[in-house]
């Protein structure tokens, strides 16, 4: 069985440095064991982003999707272990000149999607799959053998396209919690399908993920949810200082689907309101991370404001709404929150002026997606330009030193 | 007014979600009546929800392990409050390993009816999630508007037939028409019929039986033929409405009809009770 799906703009071209004559291609078998988390992944990339960038990298098959806010991003590495083989990119020297020259490519996720639709029945039909490129081609071969004789193949047309890659240096944040997937997903599934946003906050005592609501009216029109985890559900709990940060709830969903389907834990790196929150499992398979951008505190301050003001304003005329047990602990809590919001109103007038000089242009959205990619350019402004290279870039090895030095100034 | 309840056991937690589910099918929005023995869903005919009306029964000693109420005043000891059902069955929906689940009156940012879910966790102490539901408090002024129905002086009742195969039979014919035709008598008979330009197609169930009101006695001995068969068209997704949407699995499941005016429906399990009204259309 042979049939052709999608050509877009295929573009075979490479780039011919220095009279190389280059021949690239990339080829790795995949057992049949492992096309179900294969799939699973491209699945999940899906729901968080339309084009899906293929970067082979010596550490391994790099997945990697950007939503189309720019306000989350997702990797996956597959290492070469997961592989029954794995070659990245022959070489092909001329002269003394050895030179190793990445192959990365973009699709439309919905035009990998089909190559793994049934999960299941790959699982149990497919004896390997082979992805291979040829360049002088222009497409990307999917082959699927399955166990019954038959072949499948795709080609694919690409586009050859630098990966977007976010830079978020983790170990600089204070807070890490390392969880398992299960947790996660048992907590978000409380959360209805239509909430965009969660506000996820961690004290030494607790964590808790809560309803994120823009404006005052939402308030009082939708359900507000709200659930605490103890520290002793994680695995390893470091919460260093008070943070509460804001992001986007559906494409953490996405990730969790393909976390939900392996055993190994999920570290969440976090420091404070817009800094990026992070999201990663790693074993000898594969490495993935989610990199969420988070509101920025002037937002989250104005929405936290309101909230004591109108508990302690409604504790004064209707006394006695529910319990006199219920009370109590939610006197105790306005306390503590009002403690919390006041610090925290200092903070907001400050970041609020701070935003006014950087951004003069505040529309929400716009706040929203600069954090993550932008967050970074704010702060030094001399660096900007640079940065927004380097994040543009792809994950070249011999980049990435660079990158991590930056980074260490920024984050 | 205060108002906290607490579902311990499963059946009577998994039994609790069923009426919710079924009444957030049925209604976008609802009246939610608390008395010190009954919790009441009430959905009034309004011609926003194109006539149809709904009243919900259930008796809370038989789903609550706790339940205390104190209403406006002593002598109008309850509480009529407006909610979004929905919201309440989407946050039952994921409480079913629940140890235990709270419902109460709260005012937070405004007035609410929590569900506090207590979960089991990993560890020794269990998790807790709180939905709070946005709520408006009905004023006593209101109160009049939800009393609850008579029964009509319908012209024939009948026991329906089995609900999931009426269930299909309706769906089917909703490919077909807008509206159907009910009609039974006093012999067992129910017909659904829709007729169309094009089509005219009708089901017949026999020997379903007539539920014996005490009322009937005095127009049975009435020279009325007891062949006579009354009959209601009606919006056919109304009445698919009810049928896909009900989790209840009643006991009983009874049809009134009065003749081109309304069909009136009433699903009985237990505890519960659950009537419909669906008006007739010219």
């Amino acid at each position: 069985m042979y049939y052709r799906r999608e050509y877009t703009k295929a573009q075979g071209s490479v780039h011919l440095k220095q009279n190389l004559c280059i021949l690239i291609n990339m080829k790795c078998i995949i057992p049949g064991r492992h096309t179900k988390v294969f799939g699973k992944a491209v699945h999940s990339l899906s729901r968080i982003g339309n084009a899906l960038w293929f970067d082979p990298l010596e550490k391994g098959l790099a997945l990697r999707v950007v939503n189309s806010s720019m306000s989350a991003y997702a990797c996956i590495v597959f290492s070469p272990h997961f592989f029954h083989s794995y070659h990245r990119s022959a070489l092909h020297e001329q002269g003394a000149a050895y030179a190793e020259i990445n192959f990365k490519c973009k699709y439309s996720v919905k035009s990998v999607l089909p190559v793994f639709r049934s999960l299941s029945t790959l699982e149990k039909n497919v004896d390997k799959c082979t992805i291979y490129t040829n360049v002088n081609e222009g497409y990307m071969n999917f082959q699927l053998f399955y166990r019954n004789g038959i072949t499948k193949t795709h080609q694919l047309a690409y586009e050859e396209c630098e990966p977007l890659q976010a830079v978020f240096a983790k170990n600089t944040c204070p807070n890490v919690l390392r969880i398992q997937p299960r947790v996660l997903s048992d907590v978000v599934v409380h959360f209805p399908s239509c909430q965009e946003e969660i506000t996820l906050s961690v004290t030494p005592l607790r964590v808790s993920f809560k309803t994120y609501c823009e404006e005052e009216l939402e308030f009082s029109k939708s359900v507000h949810t709200e659930m605490h985890l103890g520290p002793e559900e994680f695995h390893y709990f470091q919460v260093g200082e008070d943070a509460e940060v804001t992001f986007c709830l559906k494409e953490l969903r996405g990730f969790l689907g393909f976390a939900e389907t392996t055993s190994s834990y999920i570290s969440v790196h976090l420091s404070k309101a817009g800094k990026p929150v992070a999201f990663s499992m790693e074993n000898m398979f594969f490495e993935a991370d989610i990199i969420l951008a988070t509101l920025a505190e002037s937002e989250m301050g104005k929405s936290s404001q309101k909230s004591p003001g109108i508990i302690a304003g409604s504790k004064l005329c209707t006394p006695n709404p529910g319990t006199g047990v219920s009370n109590a602990i939610s006197l105790s809590e306005n306390i503590d929150s009002q403690q919390i919001i006041s610090t925290k109103h200092g903070n907001a007038e400050d970041a609020q002026q701070d935003t006014v000089e950087e951004t003069p242009n505040h529309s929400p959205y716009n706040k929203f997606c600069t954090l993550f990619f932008g967050a970074v350019s704010s702060q030094t402004q001399e660096n900007a330009d640079r940065m927004f290279c380097s994040l543009a870039t792809a994950s070249e090895d011999e980049d990435e030193d660079l990158c991590h030095r930056r980074l260490s100034q920024t984050f | 007014m205060r108002f906290r309840s607490k579902i311990v056991d499963v059946s009577c937690l998994n039994h609790f979600t069923r009426v919710i589910n079924t009444i957030s099918k049925l209604t976008k929005t609802c009246t939610l009546r608390l008395t010190v023995n009954n919790l009441y869903f009430i959905l009034t005919d309004k011609v926003a929800n194109g006539g149809v009306s709904m009243w919900c029964e259930l008796s809370q000693g038989n789903f609550f392990d706790e339940y205390q109420m104190e209403g406006v005043c002593m002598e109008q000891n309850e509480i009529f409050l407006e909610l979004i059902p929905e919201n309440l069955s989407r946050a039952l929906k994921t409480a079913q390993n629940a140890k235990s689940v709270k419902v109460k009156l709260t005012n937070k940012h405004c007035p609410c009816l929590t569900v506090a879910l207590e979960l089991p966790s990993l560890s020794s102490s269990s998790r807790i999630v709180t939905h709070d539901i946005p709520v408006s408090v009905i004023p006593r002024r209101l109160w009049n508007d939800f009393k609850e129905p008579s029964v009509p002086e319908f012209d024939v009742s009948i026991y329906l037939p089995a609900l999931k195969t009426m269930k299909s039979v309706v769906e089917r014919m909703k490919n077909l028409s807008n509206y159907i035709v009910i009609e039974a008598n006093r012999n067992g008979e129910i017909n659904l019929k829709i007729e169309t330009d094009l089509v005219s197609v009708s089901t017949h169930f026999k020997d379903l039986g007539n539920p014996p009101w005490v009322s009937d006695d005095a127009s049975q001995n009435s020279t009325q033929e007891i062949d006579n068969m009354a009959e209601a068209r009606i919006d056919i997704r109304k009445l698919l409405q009810f049928l896909a949407g009900q989790q209840v699995n009643p006991t009983k499941a009874i049809c009134n009809i009065v003749h081109k005016r309304m069909v009136h429906f009433i699903l009985l399990h237990e505890d519960v009770s659950l009537q419909y009204f669906i008006p007739a259309l010219a």
